[in-house]
């Protein structure tokens, strides 16, 4: 009886926040952005999100003309999917309306080609690929072990050192994606106006401003202070405060 | 009566006496050796041969000069005839000025004599009766402040005023030393002409003419110091002399003034309340920000006017500067001022006026901008905020049009003409924020590791599978093990029903004896078990016990017997297998 309790209240919680996520469709489809917001609000309250969910925000924002939270929930979005060309392409309109310009340093060559490939896929999807790398290199073993024909031996023979290759490209391509994903801080700059300074203090000399929805990346933590990269190398140190971490 | 009648009589006489007057005059009887004394024969008749005194110690300077007047009142007719010497004394002492005489209708009348006491020479100036005019107590310069005590950048008025008395005359001035207002922003106000008017200085009445305005506006607090004003001024006053025709004589002299230097208290604006973004207007402004069109194509201008009106410090404070997206090109401003400088400070329009190029196709907006000044009315920070503006950029070259892309490096930003905003997305798959992550997690190594522990299992079952297929007679025995637990365990399930029950059980035991005594089922006679059982070191009672066992299996499922008696069979069975078991080697 208790059990049923529970799965009832799950799949009450579950039912809810779908819900509530086509509350926030509907009331966008009526142009009443500010509500749709809170609804979709009430989705991430119960501890539920999809990158469908961040787009829809996105789009409230940028409609709303709200620079930073708009960029800030396709990037969000962009992380749960990286892959969406919906999202990339709404994020370019949102990113016409942010106010500072920086150029983006492509990174080319080899190591361009290594994360090209390391990115098609989700981290947690290589481990599923090493996984099933690591199956049926045991079928291939079966099969070598099992088989009475020599030319199928020999074939599961070279098959298994084959896989074996596979599954620790694999395993390593998704250990290294882990690492890049949690090196990797991307945030938004939330304040309509931020100083960035040479060293973490007040007092210290404002190298460049910076203005909402411009996207950093955090490398470092000192109190109130974040050591900024931008897309194009400069280094900075901002107060906490004027970004929020998208991760 | 009689005494009345004298009394009129004499006063008759008297008057007649007295109707002839002849006297002599002085100006004053004591006087310095260096002054003059007038002295006048007054007579009111027309008397004749006037013989004028000797005047001994005297000088005569001017005269005789004689006047004659004559006019009547009320019918009456009354006549003075003078006769007037200005005299110099000539020596110290105790001079007298002797009679004159007129003689009249044959009579000589004489005048008194008249003593005069002649001092040493008196200091000009202390003269009561020289009326020479000092500059210095006719003209003053004042500098006029509005306000001793204002705030940073409040208003406040110096004007300069000179006042003169009326007798006094000014052909000129100079300035001397221009004041100086450090620390101050300054402003002259203009004085086409000088216009003199009249006011009221030290209880008196005097003139004067405002020479110079000046609106200050102070850039510091503290105590400042306004420099003096110093003129040269040419001044006419007037002497005792007189021209030939009456009129005074006046001398040119020179004089110079100065306004004192005057100390302003200057407050600071108060922190409290101060608006990050202030930037130092004072006074009482209005605040707007204008876009020419806000509906245009790509490529057009636009010109955002950001303009500041009212009054205050309106030349020493700078406008916000407007913050657009990075599509839209926004170019450095053209600043104009409007603005009028009055005795109550500068007022008019400033305005920067921004040209704006989009360069995209779609909507941008121009953020809210938002212009603080301290009001000097209410003593408090104020803020306007002008609207947030709609840019539409209605049409236009596609953003891949290599024209559009102005600047090098937004290539991200290119979105190509068939690319439009897209509408949210309807469907969803919600999964929990807190999802852990797949690498990393126990069930991620144990499927990763699986096969590998695996391998070692396989190898070691197909060499065990190989070893069993070899060893037919070790199958064989596993068998019959096999078959006797199962004929046991169905015996047992069959306890209620007499028949099948026994046939379980006697098979049971069979295949016991099979699988132990590595015997075929045609060998199987109650002498030849008997014998196998004993040479296995079989308990000779155990074996006794399991042939009458199996005897009584055979009988049993043809006779009469009772539940319990099953139940105690299948007890026995059990029993003496497991003594089998044990005993044979």
């Amino acid at each position: 009886m208790k059990k049923i309790i529970f799965i009832l209240l799950l799949s009450t919680q579950f039912f809810f926040a779908q819900s509530s996520f086509e509350k926030g469709n509907a009331l966008y489809q009526k142009g009443q952005y500010e509500q749709a917001i809170s609804a979709y609000n009430s989705v991430l309250a119960s501890k539920k999100h999809s990158a469908e969910l961040y787009f829809n925000l996105g789009n409230c924002y940028y409609k709303l003309n709200k620079v930073a939270p708009a960029i800030y929930n396709y990037e969000k979005a962009l992380v749960l999917n990286p892959n969406d060309t919906e999202i990339a392409n709404n994020l370019k309109f949102a990113q016409k309306l942010q106010i500072d310009e920086i150029k983006v340093i492509p990174t080319v060559g080899f190591s361009k080609m290594v994360h090209d490939f390391a990115s098609i896929f989700h981290y947690n999807t290589w481990a599923w690929i090493s996984i099933g790398f690591s199956i049926l290199f045991l079928l291939f073993f079966i099969g070598y072990y099992f088989s009475q024909i020599a030319l199928y031996k020999r074939i599961f023979f070279f098959g298994m050192f084959a896989l074996i290759g596979l599954l620790l490209i694999s395993v390593s391509v998704a250990i290294s994606e882990k690492n890049d994903f949690e090196n990797e801080k991307p945030a938004i700059v939330f304040a309509e106006m931020a100083f960035v300074k040479s060293e973490p203090q007040n007092a210290s000399n404002t190298i460049f401003t910076l203005h909402e929805g411009t996207k950093v990346y955090v490398k470092e933590t000192l109190e109130n202070w974040k050591k900024i990269q931008l897309t194009d190398g400069t280094e900075g140190w901002i107060e906490k405060t004027a970004i929020k971490e998208v991760k | 009566m009689k005494k009345f009648i004298i009394a009129i009589l004499f006063i008759m006489c008297n008057s007649l006496l007295a109707q002839i007057q002849f006297e002599a005059k002085a100006s004053k009887t004591s006087l310095g050796l260096n002054e003059r004394l007038r002295i006048d024969f007054v007579m009111n008749i027309d008397g004749d041969n006037f013989n004028q005194p000797s005047f001994e110690g005297f000088r005569v300077i001017a005269g005789p000069s004689q006047q004659v007047s004559q006019s009547w009142v009320n019918g009456k007719s009354s006549f003075e005839k003078i006769y007037s010497y200005y005299l110099l004394p000539i020596q110290k002492g105790n001079l007298v000025i002797k009679q004159a005489s007129i003689e009249y209708n044959g009579q000589i009348y004489k005048t008194s004599p008249i003593k005069i006491n002649v001092t040493n020479a008196v200091e000009e100036p202390k003269d009561p009766n020289d009326t020479q005019i000092s500059a210095d107590d006719n003209i003053y310069l004042v500098a006029d402040i509005s306000k001793t005590n204002p705030y940073i950048n409040e208003p406040i008025t110096v004007v300069y005023k000179l006042y003169f008395s009326y007798n006094i005359g000014i052909t000129n001035w100079r300035e001397l030393d221009k004041p100086k207002y450090n620390d101050f922003w300054s402003q002259n106000i203009d004085i086409k002409q000088l216009v003199g008017e009249e006011g009221m200085f030290k209880g008196e009445k005097y003139r004067f003419v405002v020479l110079r305005k000046t609106v200050l506006y102070p850039q510091k607090s503290g105590k400042l110091i306004i420099e003096p004003l110093s003129l040269d001024i040419d001044v006419q006053l007037p002497t005792n002399h007189r021209d030939m025709f009456g009129r005074v004589v006046v001398t040119n002299g020179n004089k110079r003034v100065s306004a004192g230097a005057k100390t302003i208290a200057v407050k600071s604006l108060p922190e409290a309340g101060k608006p990050i973004d202030f930037s130092g207007a004072v006074g009482k402004f209005d605040f707007k920000v204008i876009p020419s069109k806000t509906n245009l194509k790509s490529g057009e201008s636009l010109d955002l006017i950001v303009s500041v009106t009212g009054s205050g410090n309106m030349k020493l404070f700078n406008l916000p500067r407007p913050v657009v997206p990075n599509s839209l090109e926004m170019y450095d401003p053209v600043h104009s001022e409007k603005v009028n400088t009055t005795l109550a400070g500068m007022s008019g329009k400033i305005s920067d006026s921004y040209t704006i190029i989009p360069q995209f196709k779609g909507n941008y907006p121009i953020k809210p901008m938002q212009f603080s000044y301290f009001d000097l009315g209410s003593g408090t920070y104020k803020t306007i905020s002008s609207p947030e503006i709609m840019i539409n950029v209605l049409d236009g070259p596609s953003a891949n049009d290599p024209v559009a892309t102005a600047t090098p490096g937004t290539s991200k930003n290119i979105i190509s003409g068939s690319e439009q905003f897209k509408y949210i997305k309807l469907k969803s798959k919600l999964v929990s924020i807190n999802k852990e992550d797949f690498i990393g997690s126990n069930i991620f190594y144990s499927l990763l590791f699986f096969p590998f522990l695996v391998l070692p299992l396989i190898v070691i079952f197909k060499k065990k599978k190989d070893a069993i297929d070899g060893d037919v007679f070790g199958n064989r025995i596993k068998m019959n093990n096999r078959l006797a637990k199962k004929y046991l365990s169905e015996a047992k399930k069959q306890i209620n029903n007499k028949e099948p029950f026994y046939v379980a059980l006697e098979k049971a035991m069979h295949n016991f004896l099979k699988a132990k005594l590595h015997i075929e089922t045609s060998d199987m006679s109650k002498t030849n078990i008997q014998q196998l059982l004993l040479s296995r070191n079989a308990g000779s009672q155990t074996v006794i016990d399991f042939i009458e066992l199996t005897e009584n299996c055979e009988l049993a499922r043809f006779a009469q017997s009772s539940s319990a008696s099953i139940q105690q069979d299948f007890d026995k069975a059990v029993m003496i297998i497991s003594d089998l078991e044990k005993q044979i080697t």
